[in-house]
């Protein structure tokens, strides 16, 4: 089942009196239990179709549709609902809130998602759990390693059950085998929930674990 | 639900004392200040609030109460006769010097009556018979004295316009708004000690209403019958005796200029220390909106960091406040901090506290989620 659909994705920027055209007409599905990893040398847009592909940007031409609903261009103030319900984030520098502990951060997004009190510390340990951190959950970010913070990131990311995940080049803060041991974790987790994963990276080692890989040159999809 | 609010104010400490000492600055300053002026202000009218008279007669465009003119003493007659008065006497209130033991003067401000239990004064009364006041040279002197004065006691002699009289009792909480001591003494021997003003005048007349008068018309009938004179209620009078202080000397623009300082040093800080704080989270405001959290969910944080930062810092200003309280007293100054006056300092601080979170939201409120893709 098709949970993302992205076509003919065109993204434009202007600067003074410059005009930017960063995607020249993109288009990207991915499919439930599906692993994309998007792949491309830096400044190709590959971070901005992320960002539109996870509703944070809009495309000034072309189509998105999340989890069977089409991302309408005249109204980005929806989109945070849709960020909300459909799309759960990786981010390449973890993104943890310092203060807050390890299930408390997992939490708090849960609490953004409109799950609250007791339900959201139970599927808060739930996720820790099935990324291995179940002896960390009351450590704050400092004093866990990088791998670790990532796994809390993925259990962000996990909790509440959002069909698309996106993922920036989660690796690139970690060394090779703990960039490893995360990059399986998070393609087993997300066979096993079902969910579509898309991964923006440098790192060969995610094309091992990917279903497929797109890779983006100049705004365009090369096969 | 997990306070993101709380635990980022909570987790930088230093930046959180420093919050909150400038709240708790702010709250101290316009606590002590208006505290100060309110118990000025009490001085200028403590009399008149527990002299037990609904109305007062008073010489023409007499501007408060410790500045009196003298008008005739017959003129209580007049007053007497008008239907609804159940009683009216004349009371002097006049400015003597006293000579101290050590050959200096010092002013008095002398309230002279015929029948003080008549009308509760003094109404606190330390030591003392007020009774025993027209049996000869004697005079009733309030402690608050001491502090210009010297120690006194009762027994004790002292001059006051170049004759000797004994201080038969001590009373409490008597005030001038100028802090000039206050004693109490018989009608008559006031006026022998001030012979040429005071013979035959007095420069107020007490008025007690029968019960069920009507006051407008008392009062109105008072007017007429003497028409060169004023006639306030109570309540009038207190604040025209209070207003006369606010309005002719600097206190009231000095009391309105410190609390605007102070409420601006706590404004400013609490704006700044949230703006600088607010800065330095700002990638974690963009993953709050990146996993979909909406302006509103970002200004909860700041209004309940800025609510948090207004009731611990109003908490421990008030605490320094109460704590200034008796050392103040002893210097003689009356601070006086009521449940309501707190309540609005309360309510103040919490609105001005939410008024400097906007600074920090209008950041955050233009932040580009995808901030957070940016290595």
């Amino acid at each position: 089942m098709t949970v993302l659909t992205s076509q003919n994705v065109v993204k434009r920027f202007t600067e003074g009196k410059q005009t930017v055209e960063v995607l020249k007409g993109v288009s990207l599905d991915a499919s439930r239990g599906e692993i994309v990893a998007l792949e491309g040398p830096s400044g190709s847009g590959k971070t901005t179709f992320l960002s539109i592909l996870g509703c944070i940007l809009t495309p000034t031409e072309g189509r998105v549709v999340v989890d069977g609903q089409e991302v309408d261009l005249s109204r980005p103030g929806d989109l945070p609902a849709i960020r909300r319900r459909s799309i759960g984030f990786v981010f390449q520098q973890f993104n943890l809130f310092p203060a807050l502990s390890a299930v408390e951060n997992v939490e708090y997004s849960l609490n953004v998602r409109g799950v609250k009190g007791s339900a959201a510390r139970r599927e808060a340990e739930r996720v820790l759990d099935a990324v291995g951190l179940a002896d960390r959950k009351a450590f704050l970010p400092r004093d866990l390693s990088g791998g670790q913070k990532q796994r809390v990131a993925i259990a962000r990311a996990l909790a509440g059950a959002p069909p698309l995940l996106l993922a920036d080049e989660p690796t690139a803060n970690l060394d090779s085998h703990a960039g490893r041991q995360v990059l399986e974790l998070f393609r087993d987790l997300a066979k096993r929930e079902n969910r579509a994963l898309v991964i923006v990276t440098h790192d060969p080692i995610v094309r091992s674990i990917a279903d497929r890989v797109a890779v983006i040159h100049d705004g365009l999809l090369a096969a | 639900m997990v306070s993101l609010a709380r635990r980022n104010l909570f987790h930088d400490k230093l930046r959180f004392v420093i919050t909150i000492a400038g709240v708790a600055f702010a709250v101290t300053l316009v606590f002590v200040q208006v505290g100060l002026f309110l118990g000025l202000l009490d001085n200028a009218s403590v009399t008149i609030e527990n002299i037990d008279a609904d109305l007062w007669v008073t010489s023409r465009n007499t501007p408060n109460v410790d500045f009196a003119h003298t008008f005739p003493e017959s003129y209580v007659q007049r007053v007497r006769s008008v239907p609804g008065v159940a009683r009216a006497d004349n009371l002097i209130v006049w400015f003597m010097q006293l000579s101290l033991p050590t050959g200096a003067q010092e002013g008095t401000l002398v309230y002279a009556l015929e029948d003080f239990k008549a009308w509760n004064l003094p109404w606190s009364v330390i030591e003392g018979h007020v009774e025993d006041l027209p049996r000869g040279d004697f005079f009733f002197l309030d402690d608050s004295a001491t502090r210009r004065y010297g120690p006194f006691a009762v027994g004790q002699h002292r001059e006051i316009s170049e004759r000797r009289l004994k201080i038969i009792g001590r009373t409490d909480a008597a005030r001038s708004f100028t802090t000039t001591p206050i004693a109490f003494m018989d009608t008559a021997l006031a006026q022998e000690l001030s012979y040429q003003a005071l013979r035959g005048n007095t420069t107020y007349v007490l008025v007690k209403l029968a019960p069920g008068a009507d006051v407008a018309a008392v009062r109105a009938e008072i007017g007429r019958r003497l028409p060169y004179n004023d006639v306030f209620t109570k309540a009038e009078w207190a604040q025209r005796s209070r207003a006369y202080w606010v309005a002719n000397t600097g206190i009231g623009l000095n009391t309105y200029l410190t609390v605007f300082l102070g409420i601006l040093v706590g404004v400013v800080v609490v704006a700044l220390t949230l703006y600088t704080s607010t800065m330095e989270h700002l990638k974690e405001f963009g993953t709050v909106k990146a996993i979909g959290g909406s302006n509103a969910d970002i200004y909860r944080i700041l209004a309940e960091q800025s609510v948090i930062a207004a009731v611990l810092g109003f908490a421990v200003g008030a605490v320094f406040a109460l704590a200034a309280g008796p050392g103040m007293e002893k210097a003689g100054l009356k601070l006086i901090i009521t449940p309501d006056f707190g309540a609005i300092v309360l309510v103040g601080t919490v609105l001005l506290c939410l008024a400097a979170s906007m600074v920090s939201f209008r950041k955050v409120a233009a932040l580009d989620p995808a901030l957070v893709f940016r290595g």
